[in-house]
């Protein structure tokens, strides 16, 4: 699944996103332009309110922008329409929202499954996938739970088994340790960062979270919509 | 395949997050199909009834006439012309046809009746009483005395004319009416009933003797017969059954079967209102049930936003948050179908072989030329509960049809974030 043509994971030209409001217009975004490298492990950062979130969504296409471009490993967004736009989350990019919001009808296998069932992987391999996956997170003996009978840092782990199941050149992850206590966030973490190296996952978190800056490659701070810093950082925290 | 398996089940398995609305929607759409099946049942009930009642009477579901005696009723066109024929056998053959339950012959004529001063035109009507009872409700109507006997000169007439008359049971009339070899043929009869069906034109005009009796009367052989009157074993079905008879047939002598569609036109087109009124009702009633079941849905719809919007950012397609949706109509319409089925049957077989009697309410009464029981009877056949079954599906999958739109619309960056 991952691009290994040479282009950018993620390209970003002179994006904007205005949403009309009253009494003015929103800018949640403004200019962007930014290029990330497959195999990156991209902090975004900022307070409230400066983009992070929109930025992910526009990246992901889970909105379309006002104006500018997203290109995903050489596939320019604009150009997709929406059941093509689906197809190209569904192949390419992971989703770790900082709610969880799995399935509360699904168990957690089923939840972390949902992705390869929807891509018509086979059932052996579904459960091969994901039961590696699972002993790997330390979800083992959870799968038949539903996410209401599973902790905020179960349920975030299975969001994220679910992101990475179907290996994803992308993973875009919304403040992914916003609810979850220091222990159960450096363990997620850990995880992440091992999925990156070991299968050079892109992953592009929106954070306050120090801890999760302190293990990011790259840390891109945006204020008001716009980059304010972006540079290349030694993670604080090496890589197990 | 296992895709469709994924989102059947996440369509039961929602419908078990709120048991207690899904039981609501459940029970609507159930009771819904109870209303519909029963009021097709009351009306096709209805129209049995019309039918029964109106053809039971006098005229029999279908009759046997000379194929060109209608519409003149000329005395001379019995079946088999003037030589007549085997009545014994032509209703042995009549009977042996299995949608045949039985037959009874007919003679008719024009004449007079007297009594004392005054005198009636009548319409005289020729039968065998062993067999009418069979046919027709007639002898039924016996409100004093008895019916005429065969080989004795009797006679009985309806209670208007009696009152015309000014005569009884045990009084003396005159039977005065043309014959078939030309002369004027007269006699004195016994008058040994009085009857009342309750329809004035019938109860005013008809005078009753036995077949050989008025025969005698009209001077006419034995063979000589104007009509076989029959019941059949499904009267809605009579056209069919009719035809099917005319063909068995043949044409040896040349007959022709008429239904009590042709006969009684106004009785079919009563029957084909009240049809027109069920499907108007099955209508209203599901009308109702789907714009109730797509508020339900609506609701749980809108209550799930932001887990549409986290399977679409996933990456499904909005064809398939959609077919989620409808599948849970569908999902609810086979729980309800169940529901309604296993609510419906009993009480509609109940109430078919005990229609409440309301005579202690409303008394009987006269429709289209027939008289009414004034019991609330039901019918049903297969037709009317698998078209309403079918119909409880289509409101299932309706009601679905909008919310499955709203849920495939929604943005999921917006939804995501609340907004």
């Amino acid at each position: 699944m991952i691009d290994s043509s040479g282009t950018a994971a993620v390209r970003t030209d002179d994006l904007w996103k205005v949403y009309p409001q009253e009494p003015a217009p929103v800018q949640a975004v403004r200019g962007l332009t930014l290029e990330i490298e497959h195999g990156d492990f991209v902090a975004m950062a900022g307070p409230s309110g400066s983009g992070k979130t929109t930025v992910l969504n526009l990246i992901g296409g889970l909105t379309r922008p006002t104006r500018g471009r997203v290109w995903i490993g050489g596939q320019e967004l604009g150009s997709l329409d929406d059941k093509k736009l689906a197809r190209l989350r569904l192949e390419r990019i992971g989703f770790v929202f900082q709610a969880y919001n799995l399935l509360p009808v699904l168990s957690a296998f089923e939840n972390a499954e949902f992705t390869l069932l929807l891509r018509g992987v086979p059932h052996e391999e579904r459960r091969a996938r994901v039961e590696a996956l699972f002993k790997e997170i330390g979800l083992e003996g959870l799968e038949d739970r539903r996410p209401s009978k599973l902790s905020g840092g179960q349920q975030q782990r299975v969001a994220v088994a679910r992101a990475v199941v179907g290996e994803p050149a992308l993973v875009l992850a919304d403040e992914p340790t916003a609810n979850l206590d220091s222990t159960t966030s450096a363990a997620l973490l850990e995880v992440m960062e091992r999925l990156n190296h070991e299968h050079r996952t892109t992953f592009v978190f929106s954070t306050h979270d120090p801890r999760v800056m302190e293990r990011a490659h790259r840390l891109i701070r945006l204020v008001d919509g716009r980059i304010d810093e972006d540079r290349r950082v030694e993670p604080a925290v090496p890589a197990r | 395949m296992a895709e469709d398996h994924l989102w059947w089940r996440v369509a039961w398995r929602n419908l078990g997050r709120n048991r207690g609305r899904t039981l609501i929607t459940t029970s609507a759409l159930a009771f819904g199909y109870l209303s519909a099946v029963v009021m097709v049942g009351l009306t096709d009930g209805m129209s049995a009834e019309l039918v029964e009642n109106g053809t039971r009477l006098l005229i029999g579901q279908a009759q046997v006439h000379a194929s060109d005696y209608l519409p003149e009723r000329s005395m001379y066109r019995t079946i088999g012309g003037q030589n007549g024929v085997d009545v014994a056998d032509l209703l042995e053959r009549l009977e042996a046809h299995p949608d045949v339950r039985a037959a009874a012959p007919r003679l008719y004529g024009g004449g007079l009746v007297s009594g004392g001063e005054h005198t009636e035109a009548a319409l005289l009507l020729g039968i065998a009483p062993g067999r009418e009872r069979h046919v027709t409700t007639l002898l039924g109507h016996v409100t004093e005395g008895r019916a005429p006997a065969s080989g004795s000169r009797e006679v009985m007439i309806g209670v208007e004319m009696a009152r015309q008359l000014g005569v009884g049971v045990g009084d003396e009339l005159v039977l005065v009416a043309p014959a078939a070899d030309g002369s004027m043929g007269n006699d004195l009869f016994a008058l040994v009933g009085i009857f009342d069906t309750g329809t004035p034109g019938i109860d005013a005009s008809y005078a009753v003797l036995a077949l050989d009796e008025l025969q005698r009367l009209m001077a006419m052989d034995p063979g000589r017969i104007h009509e076989v009157a029959l019941t059949v074993s499904r009267p809605v079905d009579t056209p069919a059954i009719a035809e099917a008879l005319g063909a068995y047939l043949g044409s040896d002598p040349p007959t022709e079967v008429r239904p009590w569609t042709a006969l009684r036109p106004e009785l079919a087109e009563s029957v084909a209102l009240m049809d027109s009124m069920n499907f108007i009702i099955v209508l209203i009633i599901f009308a109702m049930a789907v714009f109730g079941v797509a508020n339900t849905m609506i609701i749980g719809t809108f209550e799930r936003t932001r887990e549409f919007a986290v399977v679409r950012a996933l990456g499904s397609s909005t064809g398939n948050v959609a077919r989620t949706v409808v599948y849970e109509g569908i999902v609810l319409g086979a729980l309800a179908l169940v529901a309604g089925v296993a609510m419906t049957w009993p009480i509609l077989v109940w109430w078919h072989r005990a229609p409440p009697d309301l005579s202690a309410l409303v008394g009987g009464f006269s429709w289209s030329g027939a008289q009414w029981r004034p019991v609330l009877r039901v019918e049903y056949s297969l037709e009317g509960p698998v078209l309403s079954a079918l119909a409880l599906f289509l409101t299932a999958v309706l009601a679905a049809l909008y919310p499955a739109w709203k849920a495939a619309r929604i943005p999921p960056a917006d939804a995501l974030a609340g907004r």
